[in-house]
């Protein structure tokens, strides 16, 4: 009896212990300021996400007016090669599997101006099950669709995906009727739902 | 010189030797077994815990850090760690009770049953802290109340039904060992709730890989997890069907005969084939299923009375319920189904050359065996209520005069002069003058054995020297 209640009093400490370790500040790893000086600072209007893991925000913007969506503006308008920047940004696929969001922000003013559609990418958001990333298509400043660009893959994560999905995505999903974050979690994918959450509140942040 | 000589080359002092020392001459010397150490113990002890760490490890390796920031996932992590643990302890529970031989014989039978006692309660713990921890943590996340979460889980996770089951009958499995529950429990109902753990090692095992974060993705850990589930279940299948049945296809136990002891204790002699094959130490027992008609549902340890002889087994058992009773009236020629050899109360475990055997009434069945493997100079304190309670004197007699071991019979009830100063620190030490240098044997009922335990411990006995065979739970 006297070594069940060592036992239990060992799990309780270490469980503690570990949960300690892991939330600690400081405890060393990559973030932000592991990253390449030019990339990381320039994020402006980037929420700090309460749930976000290793990878931060960093929304990128693509200006619609241009006629390829697939092209990024960059902090830089000149020099950059249209063949870089491109393939890493891919519409077209709802599901890219985008190591990090490479691409770099544009200044949002300068194309607000025009009335036309544009769109904003949000940053990817990493959870246990996998990546989450959201992009929504503005006109004015009023949301008219929303797509994921990439949701977990795989498995039991295909079927919350597409639950996520459905309620969430496209021109009448719950992003579009509400015009915020603000969203139902979806039962059965909490996870997924908060990840998709955050990257959606970081691309209106983004778009404001 | 000559003992010095013998020392190097690993025979120990006092042990009876063709080369010299004392001359046992009719008993088979018991320097052909070789001791069995707590090498195997320490083995399984360290793959314990290296189990549990590599069951925890994908958290931690998983989890980045920092990013723990909320109380939601404070709680959910631990939740999670809780629930990593869970699954292993259930995992090393169920492969505990699987009778395989390394752990009959490396752990013994009793040490067995003692850590599973306590591993159980620690995995209801783990149990229930993982269901409140992730409850209470997805509750604040989905805003839910905490029963509106806990329906949110039932219809909207898969399968969480199935896990809420599982976690139900492991809380009535708990429950009903409690020692104060289990004592009001008919036996019965207790054994079949107990069985319902392979029920619960199922039922959970569908929702640690749909829902649980480390085992959800596949890769290695979820590979490593499923070979465990796998390895166990065959742990299981081996340890309790195989095992068993090859063993009594090939020694085919039956009775030979039943002899009355004493007016309350009978000796039944067994024979079988090829029963010099059985790797059999004095002081071990089978698990005995004696197949006629009133018997052959209830299985019962007992402990052999004579070491193994090649020929005959013989077990010595008080009458005192009415399976016991029943076992008077076996027909020779009956059946026996057997399991075993188990358990480590054997003079192979012993950490010193000589030893101190203390028997209470028909507790002198394994001590009897044991006497039989253990080098010349042991000594025995028998304690029984009346000369006629004392077993197999005739015997213990022969061999007390074969091998040079003194035998004191201490006779009368607890409070009698004779036994209370002989249970005393110092009574000890006047019979036998280097206890601390020896192992004490114990078997008795539970009084006498505690009793004697704290008189030894007082006396100055290491723990590691004094061994203990109660079949209680």
């Amino acid at each position: 009896m006297r070594r069940a209640l060592l036992a239990i009093t060992g799990l309780a400490a270490s469980t503690t212990a570990l949960v300690a370790l892991k939330g600690s500040p400081g405890a060393g790893q990559p973030t932000a300021q592991d990253l390449p000086a030019d990339q990381a600072p320039a994020v402006p209007g980037a929420t700090t996400a309460p749930r976000a893991s290793a990878t931060p925000p960093r929304p990128k913007v693509t200006p619609s007016p241009s006629p390829r969506p697939s092209r990024s503006a960059t902090a830089r308008p000149s020099r950059t090669p249209d063949g870089a920047t491109s393939t890493r940004t891919r519409t077209s696929a709802p599901r890219t599997t985008t190591a990090a969001p490479r691409t770099t922000t544009a200044a949002p003013r300068t194309t607000t101006a025009a009335p036309t559609n544009r769109k904003v990418t949000g940053p990817v958001i990493s959870n246990e099950y996998g990546n989450v990333q959201v992009q929504i298509t503005l006109s004015g400043s009023r949301i008219t669709d929303c797509v994921a660009l990439e949701l977990p893959q795989g498995g039991q994560s295909d079927l919350r995906s597409d639950k996520v999905d459905a309620a969430y995505s496209g021109t009448s999903g719950q992003v579009v009727q509400r015009q915020s974050a603000s969203l139902d979690t979806v039962s059965g994918a909490t996870y997924t739902s908060n990840s998709y959450k955050q990257s959606l509140q970081a691309a209106i942040d983004q778009a404001r | 010189m000559t003992s010095q000589h013998t020392d190097a080359a690993g025979r120990r002092t006092g042990t009876p030797s063709p080369y010299g020392g004392r001359s046992a001459a009719s008993v088979p010397s018991p320097l052909a077994l070789p001791r069995r150490g707590p090498g195997a113990r320490r083995a399984l002890a360290v793959a314990f815990w290296l189990g549990l760490v590599a069951a925890v490890l994908p958290w931690w390796v998983q989890t980045p850090a920092d990013s723990l920031a909320g109380t939601a996932d404070v709680l959910t992590a631990a939740g999670r760690i809780t629930g990593l643990v869970a699954g292993y302890l259930l995992l090393v529970q169920v492969l505990m009770m699987s009778r395989l031989g390394v752990l009959e014989r490396g752990l013994g039978g009793e040490r067995v049953s003692r850590l599973h006692r306590d591993l159980g309660a620690t995995l209801f713990v783990a149990v229930l802290a993982h269901l409140s921890l992730l409850v209470v943590a997805y509750a604040e996340i989905e805003g839910n109340s905490l029963f509106g979460e806990v329906g949110a889980l039932l219809t909207g996770y898969e399968d969480m039904v199935s896990a809420f089951v599982a976690a139900g009958l492991l809380v009535a499995v708990g429950v009903s060992s409690v020692r104060a529950v289990r004592r009001v429990l008919p036996y019965e109902l207790w054994y079949h709730l107990h069985l319902a753990s392979y029920a619960v090692l199922l039922l959970g095992f569908g929702h640690q890989f749909s829902n649980g974060a480390q085992l959800f993705p596949a890769g290695p850990v979820r590979t490593g997890w499923i070979v465990a589930y796998l390895l166990v279940g065959a742990g299981v299948v081996w340890g309790r069907l195989v095992a068993p049945l090859r063993f009594n296809l090939r020694h085919r136990i039956q009775v030979a005969d039943v002899v009355a002891e004493s007016p309350d204790t009978i000796s039944i002699y067994l024979t079988g084939r090829r029963l010099n094959q059985i790797d059999l130490l004095g002081g071990q027992y089978f698990r005995w299923r004696f197949l006629n008609p009133g018997c052959w549902w209830q299985s019962h340890p007992f402990s052999l009375s004579a070491a193994g002889n090649g020929r005959w087994l013989r077990l010595t058992v008080k009458v005192v319920g009415t399976h016991t009773a029943d076992l008077r009236d076996l027909e020779p020629g009956t059946r026996v189904w057997a399991e075993g050899p188990s358990g480590t109360f054997t003079a192979a475990h012993r950490t010193r050359e000589r030893a101190l055997l203390i028997a209470g009434g028909s507790g002198i069945a394994p001590l009897r065996a044991i006497l039989e493997e253990l080098p010349a100079g042991a000594a025995l304190i028998y304690r029984a209520r009346t000369p006629a309670d004392v077993l197999l004197h005739r015997e213990l007699d022969w061999i007390a005069q074969a091998r040079q071991t003194s035998v004191w019979y201490v006779i009368g009830s607890r409070d009698d002069t004779g036994p209370r100063q002989v249970m005393t620190p110092a009574g000890l030490l006047r019979l036998v003058p280097d206890l601390l240098r020896r192992d004490v044997y114990l078997c008795g009922p539970p009084g006498l054995v505690d009793q004697s335990v704290r008189v030894l411990r007082e006396a100055g006995v290491p723990r590691r020297q004094i061994h203990l065979a109660t079949f209680e739970l």
